[in-house]
């Protein structure tokens, strides 16, 4: 061994547990800027998330000192056997279903082409694309309202329905009040909603499509419909699961616009699971209902995780 | 330096955090110092609540804070979450007949037995033992199975009844009909809402807050009934296997008299909430209008003014039991003080305050809405004429009188929105006849039944 090495040693010998000081002392500087999200996800997330499970199999008023404990029977009154319950459950489930699959092919239907027209667009793109994102950013509860007195039977759809001679289509009860428009008008307003995001993501995807690739189909002689069926939508395939998963997720998820519109009405054509679960928990008089409400919501959970997992299963088998 | 920097940094986000968390704690000192919380549901009483406070202060030095919290899922979850904080005011006001006794039931409320057994001859008699626990009320909410009968979790507040029709005088002059004579029977008052729907088919006919659905079963139909069938055969409606049920011939024919109104209804009724449909007829979008005693206090803060409004209650069928249908007044809404207050004493003498004939009456004068409390011969001086001139309808013999406080004869898990859902589908929606709405309705009826 030199003198050198010696030196380097020894060198070593004095740095080393410097260094490891110092990486302690930046591992817990990580460890303490990561520690907000981890206690409030323990806090807000584990800790509601375990609470909720365990409402679940209880029937509670939300102030009584205890839970009486009812085992499985809040999820068997909501599937099936409570006679009150369960028709107006299924009945929500049915309208659920119905506006998860019309809202979610609605966006991709309207959202598909506008980003289209929106690509070939060279001038005031920018413009434009504020203006489409427009709903976006202004919807929620005002807008809802807003949406409420257009739709009235002397409201603004009404009027102009009249005024271009039209009549035969306007609703003189209104378009929430009639069992038969109520539902399709709130899909209409959710795909209106909904329509901004997606059509982002779809012109976020159009942009990413290498020209040369379009263009190579142009010279070998492919017209805009063949480029846009074997070029374009196979490529904007994954965007578009994208999209219909997040519609799918949202309308399962989301109620504020039917307990703001309608409150599930007229005669229940309107009533959601998410609005039911709201109902059930906050609007029973401080009846003993949050077990059967937080039951309710693990149902939709549930649902919400077979769609995931679909999700995940068709952007696989699209890599 | 900047390793140390680094570490404050991070140390502050640790205490941000915890800081963060520590303000959801409790919220100490509202009732210290001879100061109370109290918090209502009704933004509506807040004013007037603030005025008797105002007098309550000057009088004993005590400071009452009012606070209201709306709509009622919004009340609601503001309880729950406060009883699991201890964060919960010292008054509360309270839904009567329901709310108060489940809230007293799980433990929240103290007992006002001692405070005011001896004052509760100060309330119209019908409001009187609204908040007390009784073997009955114990047997059928389940959260006063460890309630101590004769328990008393509030005080009646505010006090009226459903059922009264408001008609807007102009319009009826309008449709060429008496704006001073009230309809006396109910074909008489469908003939009114012919007349003035014919005068003016878009702004002409009735208004009810049929998003709340139950309001058409509340408000309207149970009088009618009542009415037509008298006391002994609308208690069968609701009755436990009962042959005399909704899908009886009678109970058929009470569905089949509601049914009538179904060209009269103001377009989008269905989707109008309460208020909405109050202000509608304020703002002359409909001829009449079906609330209660208390509507008249809203119409008024909406610019209608009293003086245009023709009152009377819902007007009994031709060849019905009762001819004369008088609506007995229920507590709508009671006072309770919490069972965390630390303040129990200075909470009791503040609802004493607000329920004795000075408060209710600084209440009343202020709200316009009527006070439990029997104002006697200041009621007029007090509340106004036109709104002394309801009380008119309290009074009546007993078998012509319908008392929606009488809850006994129904099942013990009696739900006034699954009776509101089906009367909608028969009007104004029209998806059943009468005989299927009364099938359904039975078939509710013993879903209640069975559920105990």
């Amino acid at each position: 061994m030199t003198a050198i090495d010696t030196t380097t040693i020894a060198a070593r010998l004095v740095t080393e547990p410097r260094r490891t000081t110092r990486r302690r002392r930046r591992a817990l500087v990580g460890y303490a800027f990561i520690a907000p999200a981890v206690i409030l996800f323990l806090v807000l997330g584990l800790y509601t998330i375990a609470y909720s499970f365990g409402l679940s199999f209880a029937k509670w008023n939300g102030f009584s000192p205890t839970w009486e404990w009812v085992g499985l029977k809040n999820y068997g009154d909501l599937l099936y056997a409570d006679p009150r319950l369960a028709p107006e459950i299924r009945n929500a489930a049915v309208n659920t279903g119905i506006a998860m699959v019309a809202v979610s092919l609605g966006t991709v239907l309207i959202a598909l082409p506008l980003a289209t027209l929106l690509n070939s667009v060279t001038r005031l793109r920018g413009l434009i694309r504020s203006v489409f994102f427009l709903p976006y950013v202004t919807a929620g509860i005002a807008v809802y309202y807003a949406w409420r007195y257009v739709l009235e039977p002397d409201g603004a759809v009404n009027l102009a329905l009249r005024a271009v001679g039209l009549g035969s289509l306007a609703r003189p009860q209104g378009f929430l009040a009639d069992p038969d428009t109520a539902l399709p008008t709130l899909i209409v307003i959710m795909i209106w909603g909904g329509v901004p995001v997606a059509m982002l993501l779809y012109l976020a995807g159009l942009q990413a499509i290498d020209p040369a690739v379009i263009e190579a189909a142009s010279l070998d002689g492919a017209g805009p419909v063949r480029r846009l069926r074997h070029i374009t939508w196979p490529l904007l395939v994954p965007i578009t699961v994208a999209i219909l998963l997040l519609g799918l997720r949202d309308t399962m998820q989301g109620f504020q616009i039917f307990l703001i519109m309608t409150n599930g009405g007229p005669g229940g054509h309107t009533d959601v699971l998410g609005l039911e679960a709201y109902q059930q928990a906050f609007l029973q008089s401080l009846s003993p209902t949050l077990g059967v409400a937080s039951a309710l919501g693990w149902l939709i959970f549930i649902a919400a995780l077979l769609l995931a997992v679909v999700n995940t299963r068709l952007l696989r088998s699209r890599q | 330096m900047i390793g140390n920097r680094r570490i404050f940094a991070a140390v502050a986000a640790v205490a941000l955090a915890f800081g963060a968390a520590a303000c959801g704690g409790d919220d100490e000192g509202d009732a210290a110092g001879g100061s109370l919380t109290m918090w209502t549901f009704k933004r509506t009483h807040v004013e007037a609540l603030q005025q008797a406070a105002a007098a309550f202060k000057a009088k004993t030095g005590t400071e009452v804070k009012v606070e209201a919290y709306a709509p009622d899922d919004v009340f609601t979850a503001k309880i729950q979450s406060a009883a699991q904080t201890k964060d919960l005011p010292d008054v509360l006001e309270l839904h009567s007949g329901g709310e108060d006794l489940r809230v007293g039931g799980g433990g929240l409320l103290a007992d006002l037995k001692g405070d005011f057994d001896g004052k509760l001859d100060r309330f119209l008699p019908s409001t009187r033992e609204s908040g007390r626990v009784t073997q009955q009320r114990k047997d059928s909410v389940e959260e006063l199975s460890g309630a101590t009968v004769g328990s008393l979790y509030s005080v009646p507040f505010t006090a009226g009844t459903f059922g009264i029709v408001y008609a807007n005088k102009e319009k009826l002059k309008a449709a060429g009909l008496d704006p001073a004579k009230p309809p006396a029977t109910w074909e008489q008052f469908l003939d009114y809402l012919k007349a003035t729907t014919a005068a003016d088919k878009d702004q002409g006919g009735l208004s009810l807050g049929l998003k709340v659905t139950q309001t058409g079963f509340n408000w309207i139909y149970e009088q009618l009934a009542f009415a037509y069938l008298g006391q002994q055969k609308f208690v069968a409606l609701f009755g436990k296997g009962s042959a005399a049920g909704f899908g009886s011939p009678d109970g058929v024919k009470t569905l089949d008299l509601y049914a009538q109104l179904k060209p009269y209804w103001m377009p989008g009724a269905s989707a109008l909430g309460i208020d909405e449909a109050d202000i509608a007829f304020a703002q002359g979008k409909s001829a009449f209008n079906v609330g209660g005693t208390f509507t008249l206090a809203f119409l008024a803060q909406n610019n209608m003014k009293p003086e245009n409004v023709l009152a009377f209650p819902i007007p009994p069928a031709t060849g019905g039991a009762v001819s004369d249908l008088r609506l007995a007044p229920l507590a709508l809404t009671g006072l309770s003080v919490t069972s965390t207050s630390a303040n129990k004493d200075v909470a009791a003498r503040w609802v004493d305050f607000l329920t004795s004939p000075e408060g209710a009456g600084i209440f009343a004068k202020a709200s316009l809405d009527l006070p439990a409390t029997d104002l006697g011969t200041q009621a007029e001086s007090l509340i106004g004429p036109d709104l002394a001139a309801l009380q008119q309808f309290f009074t009546g013999p007993a078998q012509n009188t319908y008392d929606a406080g009488n809850r006994g004869f129904r099942p013990p898990d009696y739900d006034e929105v699954e009776m509101g859902d089906p009367l909608l589908k028969l009007s104004p929606l029209g998806e059943a006849d009468a005989a299927g709405t009364g099938r359904t309705l039975d078939t509710v009826i013993k879903a209640m039944w069975d559920a105990k």
